[in-house]
């Protein structure tokens, strides 16, 4: 069934206005779904695979959500401004606006940096969702951020600068207070400092149904951390389904990349849940 | 004898495809493969610390480590030996 075109408008937030694009569901509404977007530059980069994958559960039958955080995309604000606390209060305010609209259950989605904000919003929504979805999730808020900042030392090799600032250098400015210019995004150091101090993945787990997607390098093997992470959370009792799917890092390459099998496994495994 | 893998792990992160079947020890990587940006060696580093069980450290990121495939295996070698 062909899903009606996207509604786009903006969202009231605290402080400023968000932009969100509504896909409505396709006949009969099976469930509401939050997108979560990765962080900076990742969330430029999937943003084709972010929308065929919001096109594809609409035409299933969901409602899905795509909201652009606090200084990024073309919400108000700059990326300087931006802070966890706000991204919460952005998820808190997408999730009330689908449940006014479609008043159904929630499926929060979220990629890499995405699927820490997910789960750690999670915890403080009016109604839990009743299904995460996660693809290629961060383990780790500090080890993403020296990854973050690696950017820059990664970019100055590229420049062939000789001299190039590791990421211990880089965080102590950041601890100092400085706001730091990382890939052409301004990086403030309370948002640094959030991420930093961050709950792990594994202290996460939600209590509901969670599919989780990878996409492992040179193979079909679940890395050793989602493994490791995943049979933390079966032991809590957690309804875990994890998938290792080979499909390019799409969040990454500097192409935009598409994996078409990638899409169809994850509607298939919301559908199949469906009523769970 | 880490190449082959270095080399699975390099088409992979960077989508190269089939193009990347020709890469050998000799292929120059920095300054010649163009979909090695900024984030793609981040990620690669991130990918390979993940696959051979390795920490590798901001000092490790030089232009000498990078700048073939050969010398991308050979220094993947010497952080497993370490």
């Amino acid at each position: 069934m062909n899903a009606a075109p996207a509604e786009p408008f903006f969202l009231d937030g605290a402080p400023g206005r968000r932009f969100c694009l509504f896909h409505p569901p396709a006949g009969t509404c099976r469930g509401a779904v939050l997108y979560v977007p990765p962080f900076a530059e990742e969330m430029n980069r999937s943003r084709r695979m972010a929308a065929l994958q919001a096109r594809a559960l609409a035409a299933h039958g969901y409602g899905v959500l795509q909201l652009d955080l606090y200084g990024s995309g073309d919400s108000d604000g700059d990326f300087g401004d931006a802070r966890w606390e706000i991204w919460k209060d952005d998820l808190a305010r997408g999730a009330a606006w689908l449940d006014a609209r479609l008043g159904q259950p929630l499926t929060l989605w979220g990629l890499r940096l995405g699927a820490l904000l997910a789960l750690d919003a999670a915890r403080m929504l009016a109604r839990p969702p009743r299904c995460v979805l996660l693809w290629q999730p961060v383990s780790k808020g500090s080890a993403y951020l020296t990854q973050f900042l690696r950017l820059r030392t990664a970019g100055a090799l590229l420049d062939g600068a000789a001299a190039q600032e590791g990421s211990g250098s880089l965080r102590a400015a950041l601890q100092a207070g400085d706001t730091l210019e990382i890939a052409g995004y301004d990086l403030a150091p309370q948002l640094a400092a959030a991420l930093d101090g961050l709950d792990p993945l594994e202290a996460l787990a939600p209590p509901c149904p969670v599919h989780w997607f990878e996409a492992p390098a040179a193979g079909t093997a679940l890395p050793a951390g989602a493994a490791r992470i995943g049979a933390a959370w079966r032991e809590r009792g957690v309804d875990l389904h994890q998938y290792a799917l080979p499909a390019p890092p799409f969040w990454t390459t500097p192409e935009i990349t598409v994996s078409q099998e990638w899409i169809d496994a994850t509607s298939n495994v919301l559908r199949s849940d469906d009523g769970a | 004898m880490y190449l082959d893998e270095v080399k699975t792990i390099l088409i992979d992160v960077l989508n190269l495809g089939d193009a990347g079947r020709a890469l050998d020890a000799g292929s120059p990587l920095l300054g010649s493969l163009p979909e090695l940006d900024s984030m793609a060696v981040v990620s690669l580093i991130g990918a390979l610390e993940d696959h051979f069980d390795i920490a590798i450290d901001d000092d490790d990121i030089s232009a000498s480590t990078f700048e073939t495939l050969g010398s991308l295996a050979a220094f993947v070698a010497a952080k497993r030996a370490g």
